[in-house]
């Protein structure tokens, strides 16, 4: 099929027809949801060749389990979750998980290029970009996901696998990093 | 990532005792800033504390803005090409891994020609798609029940059709139509025997809204 006359359809649609073995249906919304997604895999992972393939993946697996998508999230907000997964496991891949007490580790040199000065070439934005590469990786995930994303709170909870809560106290703290940070750039 | 930060372990506590000199909490002056009450409450306005974090905010929000401005602007076109290779890619892996669905008997009862329900599928979504302000979405074919009908079994169909459409249509009216554009197809473009035509419209289209397709209204 082909996305060429006025109306588009919706994707609840699109996402059943892919379910059914439609893949023209699921051509469709790759194309429309790639980008966003690309966008949020770069901020994560902060470096473009990671995101390609952390989006890759996670819209095949999204075409393995189509069949068993019943609906009950939009298609895109399904691809934030699964695209999150994907991208907070490959952060805690990294490197061994860091103790209590461990102490701070200085700038790793894949993080010169980080999360969002790949994409983005304003000082505020590579102001910002900085700071963000300093916050946890699911403080940023979280972090991300509404202020630049616009996920409601039920809809980060579910992306990042924590509670409620737990999700207002990364955002909260994350806020309070970034503004120390981005308090001595202004 | 660099962790030049000890991982968050106690934030639930840490935003609860986040106090300010006033007694405000850091927490509820920003809730109240994400909500948009600080008009309601007179003392956020005139405690030098308060309005301070309120401020702090602002700065904050002002940089997310900037984010979101640069991200509309001219990123566009490297991310294009990368969104583009990304979607060569998943498709390739995808077109190895296709989802055919059952065989369905074509053509005379003596002959062994099938059809897989994918190919039908698309066909019958494509009919309802020709037609103006209609989308499909699910499509299933199978043998009619009853008919003593397995997997194999040679006999009629019933195709299950699932649309949005747009106001301009009546239900009956669509159903009439689509029905029979649907029968002739099987007809005369597959050679399917199908017998019995299921259509339910699932969801009202509203002309080209982009919105649609955010999870919430929210802008990026």
């Amino acid at each position: 099929m082909r996305e060429a006359e006025g109306t588009s359809t919706p994707d609840a649609l699109l996402a059943v027809r892919a379910g059914e073995g439609d893949e023209e249906a699921f051509e469709i919304l790759v194309r429309r949801h790639g980008p966003v997604l690309l966008r949020l895999a770069s901020r994560l992972l902060g470096d473009h060749a990671e995101a390609e393939d952390a989006v890759q993946e996670s819209f095949v697996n999204a075409w393995r389990r189509l069949p068993e998508f019943r609906g009950e999230a939009a298609f895109l907000t399904w691809m934030y979750r699964i695209v999150t997964n994907r991208c907070l496991n490959q952060l805690r891949a990294r490197r061994p998980t860091t103790g209590l007490d461990a102490v701070p580790e200085p700038v790793a040199p894949e993080y010169q290029a980080s999360p969002v000065r790949a994409a983005e070439s304003t000082a505020a934005a590579a102001a910002l970009s900085d700071a963000l590469a300093g916050l946890s990786a699911e403080q940023r995930a979280c972090w991300v996901l509404r202020e630049l994303h616009g996920l409601s709170y039920e809809d980060i909870a579910d992306a990042v696998g924590i509670s409620h809560p737990a999700v207002r106290g990364r955002i909260h703290r994350a806020r309070r990093q970034l503004m120390e940070v981005m308090g001595a750039w202004r | 990532m660099a962790m030049n930060v000890p991982p968050p372990r106690d934030e639930e506590a840490e935003v609860a005792s986040d106090v300010l000199p006033c007694g405000r909490t850091l927490s509820a002056v920003w809730e109240a800033c994400d909500d948009g009450t600080t008009a309601a409450d007179p003392h956020l306005a005139a405690c030098p504390h308060c309005s301070a974090a309120v401020a702090d905010l602002g700065v904050l929000d002002d940089f997310v803005r900037r984010e979101r401005a640069t991200e509309a602007e001219a990123v566009a076109e490297a991310e294009r090409a990368r969104a583009t290779s990304v979607t060569d890619r998943v498709m390739d892996l995808v077109r190895r891994e296709l989802r055919p669905g059952r065989p369905l008997p074509l053509g005379e009862p003596a002959e062994d020609l099938w059809l897989v329900e994918s190919a039908a599928a698309r066909t019958f979504r494509a009919v309802a798609d020709a037609m103006p302000g209609v989308r499909a979405g699910s499509c299933r074919v199978a043998p009619v029940a009853g008919a003593g009908a397995t997997a194999e079994a040679r006999g009629p169909l019933r195709v299950r059709i699932e649309v949005a459409a747009g106001l301009t249509w009546t239900v009956p009216e669509l159903a009439r139509v689509l029905r029979e554009r649907i029968t002739r197809a099987a007809r005369e473009t597959l050679g399917l025997d199908v017998r019995v035509v299921d259509i339910a419209v699932v969801d009202v289209l509203v002309a080209a809204d982009d919105d649609a397709h955010r999870p919430n209204g929210r802008p990026r």
